[in-house]
Parts: C-alpha cells; structure tokens; sequence
C-alpha cells in the first residue's frame, strides 16, 4: 500500500516545474512594468514634487526626443539592422532648421519641411550603403554618423546658429526660430504638451504598422530570415530600405524636438542621444517579454529612464549614479531578452546571421 | 533546461532585489548627511527664511564635469549647507536640451528659489521669464539675458579676467607679436572674453596667425589636434591666448607636443589643483593664467540668493573680482595647489564678497 507509484515524483516535478515556468514567465513578461511602476510609486510616495501632473508631462517632453529617435533604431532592429547614425541625423537635423529659419529666414513650416527631406534622404544614404553597396548595418551607419557630423559642420561653419548672430559677411543673420516652430517643444494640445501628444501618436502609428498590418509583418520576416523572406515572395530589399529611410525620419523628428527645446542650432545637440536611444530600444526588446523590437515596449523603456532619471535626482544622486543606474536596467534586460527568454529572440544588432 | 531557466530567473530576480535594497539604504544615508546641520563661524543668527525648515533650492547647470565646474559645485554646496539650504542639483553635462528640461522640471516642482549656472540664452530666457512670472526668485550664474527683469544676474568679472593676463602678455611679448587665439563661441563667458581679446588685438596690432578651439564633452583632449595641427601651420607664433582652461591644457599639450615650449607662450584662465600642476611643471609654456577660486565663486553665488532672499542683497547685478596668477609667483612661493595659493593670495577666498554677519563665506 505505501508503494508510491512510479509515475508520481515526475508528475509532481512537472506540475512544480510547470509552476515555476508560469512563474518566470511572468517575471519575464511583466517585470519591467513591475519595476517601472514601482519606482513610481517609490518617487511618488517619498517626493511630494514627483506625483504633480506637471512633473509627470516634464518627464514625457523631457524623454519624446529619445523615445522617437529610439523608436527608429528599433524599426532598423526589425529588419535584423542598427543604426549608429541616429543621434548625428538629430543634431543634423537641429543645425539645418536653424540654418533654414535663422540664415535662409524662412517660418517654421519649411523648417520642418527641410528636416524631414534632410532625415529621409539620410535614411535612404544609410539604404544604399547597406543594401546596394552590401556594408554591414554597423559599419555603414558609423561610416554615415560621421559623414553626417561632418557635413552639419560644414555647412554651419561649425558655429552654433543663434538668432543676430554675425555672418561671413558682416551682416547680421536676418531670421529667428519662429514661434510656430518653438510650438513645437512650448506648445500644448488641451494639458498635454506637443512633443508628448508626438511621441504618443509615433508609437501608436508604429505599433499599427508593426502588429496590424502585412507590412509590419513582413518587416519583421526580413529581421528573422532575409531568405526565407525572399522565397516567401517578400520584397527584401524594398522593406529594408523603408526600414532605415523610417529611421531617418523619426531621428530628424527628435532633432525637430530638440531644437525647439534649445531655441538656437547648438553644434553639440544629438551628441547624448544616440545611446540613450540604443539603450531604450534594446530595452524595449524585453520590456514586455516579447522578445523582438516592438514600440510599446521601445516607449515604456524610455519612460522607465525618464522615471529613473527624474527621480534619482530628486532624492540627490550625481549624475554619474543614474548611468550606472541605467547601465543596470540594460543589463537586465538584455539578460531577459537573451539568456532566459523562452522565446527566440530576433535581435541581432549590426549582423544579418541569425 | 527549462528548470535551469527558470530558476536562474528567481535567481536574478532575488539578487535585484537585494541590489535594490543596498542602494535604498546608501540613499537614505545621503538624504541624512546632507540634511544634518553644519558648523559654521556665523556670528548672528539665521534671519527668515532661513530659520525654520530648510530652503528648497534648485541648482540647474549646464555642467558639472571639469575641475572648474567640480570645484564651483563642491563650493555652492557647502556655502548651501551652513545657510540651512536644501539645494537640489541637475547636471545636463552639456546637453542644452536636456537643461532646457531640468529647469522646467525645476520649475515645475516650485522651489523657494532657482539658480542657473551657465547656459544658452535663446534655451533659457523663456524658462527664465516664466519662474520670474510663477513668482520664484532666480539668481544666474554666468548666463547673458535679453531680458534680466526680476533676475540676479551674478558673473566672475570676465572683463578683469581677460584684460589682467593679456595686459601679461603684452608686457612678455610686445606689440605686433604674432599670437593664435583658441576659444569657442556660443558660451557667454567665452564670448565676453572674445571681445576683451579683439579690443586688445587692435589696440596692440597683435597679428592673429590662427583662431581655433571647441568645447566639448572632453575639451582639453578634444583642442589637443586643433592647436596641434594649427602650431605645425604656424611654429613661429609667440603666444596663445586660450581663455578657458580645459582649452588651455589642450594647447599646452599641442605645444609641448610640438616641442615649441621654449619659444611659444600660453596664457590661459582658471585655476583648479590640475591647472597648477600644469603650470609648474618643468618647462610648462602656461606661464599666466587670471583666475578667481571656482570654490569661492560657487560660494558667492549660493550667498548671493541667500541675501536677496533674506532682503539684505541691494544690486541686481554681482561680479566677482578675479586676479593674474603668474608661474614667476607660483613658483616663488612655491605654490602647488588651490588651498596653498588661497594663502599666498588671500583675495581669492571672496570673503568681503556679498557676505553678512550671519553668512560668513565658507571656503
């Protein structure tokens, strides 16, 4: 009678083993929102100044510029691509709206313009080096940063471009940021300032694009198997060139932020931004446990830094704490995305092996 | 696998949480340090609103990295400190945005008073004009306004500072000289210094051979090529001007780099223990720099808002004097770092600037 059947500890172990399962799961899925919400809570409960609804909208504006150019790396991530050149096509982007508006006295409206030509065409030179020209992701986009650095340089003179400011020529510069423009960072729709309402309406349309419609989902085939795709009848090369001529967009879209935030063409903008926005969209591989580049997750990886940035300077940390701070959520989530995800996880930063 | 997997993870999990917890306490032992009351030699005791529970102070910088800036912050600090102010501190570390930010965080979260130290004047004069409109006093440090009403705008005097060393380097190398000029522009105090070096470069018919120079996340290593490729131009040059000194230091090192440290002189500005390491060193061509002490001045200004808060400040407009520091005088006196040369030149402490019986100066 008390001869337990033989069957029994290996059932017992799987329903343990099975629980355990659930339970990392849900650690992988669900952690990083529990950590972000936590913090949160941390901040809000011990600083009277975190929970106002100013400070919450200050963080948002204060991190859009990073989640946006971070929200194109990951569409370069889909396509199994990176892209070092972000934080230069931002800060391409602020000189060339200083220069159109301040030395070309144009509004604001045509600025924009500029940018978003400028930003695309950046994309596209990123495309030709990497599709045609066949140089891996990594090498062609450093190859643009530096073209694109150089090139702001050139143009402006290498001068930050302010409003009076003196040109070649002795004159007077005869524009200014217009206040259309400045709208773009000063400006609020209802309570909401502009570049949250942006950062918002970005990730949304990313989202859609990405989960809801064939495009998205052919992207994402490229990203896993750029053969496969292509005997699945998918225009590999198309898809790819979308991806970084999207990636050039929404990095000159943060250098627009940018520049409205700064109000002059200040040579040094975008300079920070390019690992921060490395930093949120590899975040955002794992924040939701899915295991691939997605935009929900490339968004709430940015408000987690904003969170942690915000906060950790309120209670009185060196700026030097919260790098290691965010050096810390990296790590974890890089350990989440590839050492104890269940899921394959289709990121392969700067090489197209799988 | 699966069970590896997964404990692995309860295992990290587990570990962050004790990580999280170490750090929880390390903080909790910063709040209570920094809110523990200091020792002080004030001679009165503190006037409202420094008597009852601490001032909210938010300190907004451009950037806290150098020996300058590191200097200046430790000094505001510590005056902060014996003046019963809670003073909050952002570091952009030179991103204009992202100090654009800091100060709408700063004046979101409505403190008792706002300081800026350094800046962008087209980022900055519109959050400037809305703290004034919400009412919160604002002290600025070494930031140009278009529009100062209602702010106390605090400097070192960059007109002593520039005018004391290049009166210097008139009297080393003459009129005529031929001398290259490494700054930036875009920085208010660079640029006021531009303009003290262009009155003298036409007064004294100084023959510009280059103008180069940036300012960067890591200046000094960043000027070293500039300054270098621009000596290998021009190896006859008799003096550099560069007026900052993280700039200094990267034209000392192109010129030593060049071997042209007998026949080629730099003047910098600033001071800092590194600074005189640099200048006294064997055959160093950092012969004058002007200075004032980065300690005292971050001092000064902390005093200044303490002052005006307290309703006993009568300008609107603070400048802290600076002096012309010589490597002749530094190695008479033999003078090897900031506190030993606070004693050979006691002017430097600023303590009869902006000071009251009940705030001594602390540095």
């Amino acid at each position: 009678m008390s001869r337990t059947p033989p069957g029994n500890t290996t059932v017992v172990d799987r329903i343990r083993g099975g629980a355990l399962d659930t339970v990392s799961a849900g650690i992988v899925r669900w952690g990083f929102v529990a950590v972000t919400v936590l913090l949160i809570g941390f901040f809000a409960l011990t600083e009277p100044n975190f929970r106002t609804a100013d400070n919450m909208f200050g963080m948002l504006k204060f991190i859009a510029p990073t989640a946006i150019a971070g929200l194109g790396v990951m569409l370069a991530m889909t396509v199994g691509g990176i892209d070092l050149s972000v934080g230069a096509s931002a800060g391409f982007a602020v000189s060339i709206a200083a220069w159109t508006m301040v030395v070309g006295n144009q509004v604001g409206g045509v600025a924009v313009g500029v940018v978003l030509v400028g930003g695309a065409l950046i994309g596209a030179l990123n495309a030709l080096l990497i599709v045609v020209a066949r140089i891996p992701d990594l090498l062609a986009t450093l190859t643009t940063m530096f073209v694109i650095v150089g090139l702001k340089l050139l143009i402006v003179d290498g001068k930050s471009i302010s409003s009076q400011m003196t040109l070649a020529d002795g004159s007077s510069a005869p524009g200014r940021f217009t206040p259309d423009f400045l709208w773009l960072d000063r400006g609020n729709i209802g309570p909401v300032p502009v570049p949250v309402v942006i950062f918002i309406a970005l990730t949304v349309l990313l989202w859609f694009v990405l989960e809801r419609t064939k495009w998205g989902r052919a992207l994402y085939a490229v990203g896993a198997n750029a053969e496969a795709a292509r005997l699945a009848g998918i225009r590999v090369l198309l898809y790819r060139t979308a991806a970084y001529v999207g990636c050039g967009l929404l990095a000159s879209v943060a250098g627009l932020l940018l520049a409205a935030r700064i109000g002059q063409g200040d040579v040094s903008a975008g300079n920070s931004l390019l690992l921060d926005a490395m930093a949120v969209s590899l975040v955002g591989v794992s924040v939701l446990g899915m295991g691939r580049p997605n935009a929900w997750g490339t968004a709430l990886g940015a408000v987690l830094i904003a969170v942690m940035v915000t906060g950790f300077t309120m209670i009185g940390l060196p700026y030097y704490a919260q790098d290691f701070g965010k050096g810390i959520v990296l790590l974890v989530a890089l350990l989440f995305s590839f050492t104890f995800s269940r899921k394959r996880t289709v990121v392969v930063a700067g090489s197209m092996t799988n | 696998m699966a069970h590896a997997r997964s404990i692995s993870v309860l295992a990290l999990t587990a570990s962050a949480i004790l990580a999280l917890t170490g750090c929880a306490q390390s903080n909790a032992a910063g709040t209570a340090e920094s809110t523990s009351a200091a020792v002080t030699e004030a001679t009165a005791p503190l006037p409202a609103p420094f008597d009852g529970d601490a001032v909210s102070v938010a300190l907004v910088r451009q950037s806290g990295a150098g020996d300058y800036f590191e200097a200046w912050g430790a000094g505001a600090k510590a005056q902060a400190k014996a003046a019963n102010i809670d003073l909050t501190i952002t570091d952009a570390r030179n991103d204009n945005a992202k100090q654009a930010s800091d100060l709408e965080q700063a004046i979101a979260s409505k403190p008792d008073a706002i300081i800026v130290d350094h800046g962008q004047t087209d980022t900055l004069q519109p959050l400037i004009s809305q703290a004034v409109d919400a009412g919160i006093p604002v002290v600025v440090y070494d930031l140009a306004l278009t529009d100062s009403t209602g702010v106390i705008t605090t400097s070192q005097s960059d007109e002593s500072m520039a005018s004391g060393v290049l009166d210097q380097l008139i009297t080393d190398v003459g009129d005529g000289a031929k001398v290259g000029y490494v700054s930036a522009t875009g920085f208010a105090a660079l640029d006021r210094r531009a303009l003290v070096w262009d009155t003298y470069v036409n007064d004294h018919d100084l023959d510009v051979v280059f103008s180069t120079g940036k300012v960067s996340e890591s200046t000094a290593s960043d000027n070293i090529p500039l300054v270098d490729a621009a000596l290998k131009q021009n190896p006859d040059v008799q003096a550099i001007f560069a007026p900052y000194d993280e700039i200094t230091k990267g034209a000392v090192q192109a010129v030593i780099q060049n071997n042209l440290q007998s026949s080629v002189k730099v003047y910098g500005i600033d001071i800092s223990n590194a600074d005189l390491e640099v200048i006294n060193a064997a055959d160093s061509p950092w012969v004058a720099t002007s200075a004032t002490d980065p300690a005292a001045v971050g001092a000064a200004v902390v005093r200044s808002l303490a002052l005006s808060l307290a309703g006993q400040l009568d300008e609107t407009d603070v400048q802290f004097p600076a002096i012309v520091i010589t490597q002749d005088f530094l190695a008479a006196k033999s003078v090897d770092n900031v506190t030993a040369l606070r004693d050979a030149e006691p002017s430097l402490t600023l303590d009869t600037t902006v000071v009251a019986d009940w705030l001594p100066a602390t540095s």
